[in-house]
């Protein structure tokens, strides 16, 4: 069996798929893949038809959020252009990570509020709906138990209004512990099914949950497990992130109670 | 002649009682809580007391620079010999709009200034347009800000449009040559009434040829296609043009030239006007983007009427507003008390800092309240990567987010012991003061909360103007 002696994570669509400070999460998996003395190179996969081949290229994927105006262009894209090789590394067990609106174009289809139908990769079994409010705030999720995390508590923040359905008998990411989720009702999170993953948890994703950039290098690697690293400074911001999705949470219920007597106020 | 407006009475008396139990009793400084009684009293209360200024209205928006370039411009107009009221303290939703036009009202609500120039939120820009009818409207830029709030950048600059499209004939825009979405706002023209002035800076000597790793917005604002940028002064702001459909910076009417920084916090420049001027103004302000915010105010103010040759004389008695470079002193050591609240804003003013500053301790605090937004993700779209690469700074991290401050340096390359975690305001300021070198200002990055217990903090300890002053 050959050893890929370095990595090349394919970072698709860093110019659109930006929104909410993503290029941590290029940024955590290099560094959590240097401390362990394993090369990883980040490829940029930008809009046409070159990327495909550069993409072929690649041992894994990662798609961050964008802004609304910047999704049409980016959907047909991955679809038309990206789509192929995309599925191919994915059925060869190649990790994908989506947050967000990355998230959202694996899916089925995305339903607009006036009704009009855009198609996904349709790489996960989900659609989503356009819903009328944002579904805003921190989020805390009990992973999955058959992902593996050492630690399963995920920290993130959320801002979406589509909401998620998820299909068949596909699993959750994880269990809402605290915040909103797929849809504001389920009290289920992301998605996943073999080495794709996806997921509304920003903030960005992957340097508060370093077991979720493990989990992708060693889906990347074929491998059941890497040596721990000292996350003292992860766990610190962990530990703050926490505190603060409790205290939040606590006082937007607490809120809705009173919604009577408060006085709506910005700063 | 009609009799007076009982009703615009009873909200101006109401308001004043109001405001002034609120500063007894400590709830506030009396910025919002009357606005918001006047505007319940009398909804048209606004409207009625803008039409009262001598000259008019000018509203000043956009997400970075608001407070400083409204208070310069109230500098500017001031140093003509007019008579300008404003709302410093930053309060700039309608009920603090309201408020500050309250404070000038005589008890039958005529509002006794020439101009009254006003700071407002960009999201609430457009009603505020079309309730005072301004003579003029600055629009300084479109970054990204509080994203739990304000969501998208497109949202901002689809409001920020709107506002523009709501003046009525007579009125002047001032608007950013230099950002690519300011640039290309419609008006309704100078056929409907609508002039534009255009301000940039126009020196090929500043600025940098990259764009920073994560920009806000680099595709043209008119067919989507990727803006190419031969000069970027900061953030997406700079010389670009579109390679797809032609659209390119526009002439700026007025532009600083020949901009010099002295120092963190002082900066020379000449601005030029197209109408044949040239001012060389000095003003105690660090930062590239400050350069641009005097040329927008010098733009506002020429358009106002205001001879552009008292500028540098009114300068001179211009003081940065609360939290804009900042000067105070604690337990002996100095601190430069700067408000960092958005990837823009922080990134520029660590640009400043590690250009012209001294000191090897440098303090950044940031909090995730909701007047600071509570999505803290965009301090990972900052380039911290050049303070990993500068062994000479040590940072103290503060605030409810201290930690997660923490490990973004972390990941930026400083060593753990580079770094000390104080959650607390007073934990930090006590650690910088016994860190700071004698006479030499600690820089402090703060978020607006943040930046608000700081400052009190070193008000109750005697040193520093009050927030909520009388003016």
């Amino acid at each position: 069996m050959r050893v890929e002696q370095t990595l090349r994570l394919g970072h698709l669509y860093p110019k659109e798929m930006n929104l909410y400070g993503d290029r941590g999460n290029i940024l955590a998996m290099v560094r959590r893949a240097q401390r362990r003395g394993i090369g990883l190179e980040v490829i940029q996969i930008q809009m046409g038809a070159d990327g495909a081949d550069l993409a072929a290229s690649c041992s894994g994927f990662f798609i961050g959020g964008g802004q609304d105006l910047d999704q049409g262009a980016v959907a047909e894209d991955l679809i038309h252009l990206k789509g192929p090789v995309l599925r191919q590394k994915v059925a060869a067990g190649a990790p994908l990570l989506a947050v967000c609106a990355g998230f959202q174009l694996l899916g089925m289809h995305y339903l607009t509020a006036s009704g009009t139908r855009i198609p996904g990769l349709g790489l996960l079994p989900i659609h989503t709906e356009a819903g009328s409010r944002r579904l805003v705030g921190n989020l805390m999720v009990s992973a999955d138990p058959s992902l593996r995390l050492r630690d399963p508590v995920l920290i993130g923040f959320e801002n979406h209004s589509g909401k998620t359905y998820l299909h068949e008998d596909l699993a959750p990411l994880g269990k809402v512990v605290r915040g909103k989720g797929n849809t504001g009702q389920s009290r289920e999170e992301g998605a996943w099914r073999g080495s794709v993953l996806g997921t509304y948890l920003h903030g960005p994703l992957l340097p508060k949950n370093p077991e979720l950039s493990d989990w992708w290098l060693r889906v990347a690697l074929h491998l059941e497990s890497l040596p721990a690293l000292d996350d003292s400074l992860e766990q610190a911001a962990r530990l703050e992130a926490m505190a603060v999705a409790q205290r939040t949470d606590s006082f937007s219920r607490f809120r809705l109670l009173g919604r009577g007597l408060s006085t709506k106020r910005g700063r | 002649m009609a009799g007076p407006d009982l009703r615009l009475m009873a909200a101006v008396g109401a308001s004043r009682a109001v405001g002034a139990t609120s500063r007894k009793l400590r709830l506030g400084g009396g910025t919002t809580l009357p606005g918001d009684f006047a505007r319940a009293l009398d909804p048209g209360v606004l409207r009625k007391l803008a039409s009262s200024v001598r000259a008019g209205v000018v509203l000043v928006t956009g997400t970075n620079g608001k407070t400083t370039t409204s208070a310069l411009l109230r500098t500017l107009v001031q140093g003509s010999g007019l008579r300008v009221g404003g709302n410093p303290s930053g309060s700039n939703l309608l009920y603090g709009l309201t408020a500050a036009a309250l404070k000038w009202a005589d008890v039958r609500g005529r509002v006794d200034l020439d101009w009254l120039v006003l700071e407002v939120d960009e999201l609430s820009a457009p009603q505020a347009v079309a309730e005072v009818c301004p003579r003029g409207l600055v629009i300084l830029n479109a970054f990204r800000d509080q994203l739990d709030r304000s969501f998208e950048i497109d949202q901002v600059a689809a409001r920020l449009q709107e506002a523009v499209l709501g003046l009525s004939p007579g009125a002047f825009w001032v608007g950013n040559a230099d950002d690519p979405r300011v640039a290309s706002f419609e008006s309704r023209g100078t056929a409907a009434g609508v002039t534009r002035t255009l301000f940039g800076l126009n020196d090929p000597g500043i600025g940098h040829t990259m764009l920073p790793a994560v920009v806000d917005s680099r595709s043209c604002p008119r067919c989507r296609a990727e803006l190419e940028f031969s000069l970027v002064y900061y953030a997406h702001c700079g010389l670009y043009h579109c390679p797809q459909c032609g659209f390119s910076r526009p002439e700026p009417q007025v532009g600083a030239e020949t901009v010099q920084m002295k120092g963190p916090d002082g900066l020379d420049m000449d601005v030029v006007g197209q109408a044949g001027w040239r001012a060389a103004v000095s003003v105690p302000l660090g930062g590239l983007y400050n350069a641009a915010n005097v040329a927008a105010a010098m733009a506002a103010a020429t358009a106002m009427g205001v001879d552009p040759a008292l500028a540098n004389t009114s300068l001179a008695q211009f003081q940065p507003s609360f939290g804009r470079s900042q000067l105070a002193t604690w337990r002996g050591a100095r601190f430069r008390l700067m408000l960092a609240k958005n990837p823009a804003g922080l990134d520029e003013n660590l640009t400043a800092v590690l250009a012209l500053d001294k000191s090897p301790v440098i303090a950044i605090a940031l909090n995730d309240g909701v007047a600071d937004g509570r999505d803290i993700s965009w301090i990972w779209d900052v380039d911290m990567e050049r303070l990993g690469t500068t062994p000479r700074l040590s940072f103290v991290v503060s605030g409810t987010r201290a930690s997660e401050l923490a490990l973004r340096l972390g990941y930026a390359g400083v060593s753990s012991d580079r770094i000390s975690v104080r959650p607390l305001p007073a934990e930090a300021l006590s650690e910088l003061a016994g860190r700071a070198l004698p006479g030499v200002p600690v820089p402090c990055l703060l978020t607006y909360t943040a930046m608000l217990a700081w400052h009190s903090l070193l008000v109750r300890s005697g040193s520093g103007t009050p927030f909520f002053q009388a003016t």
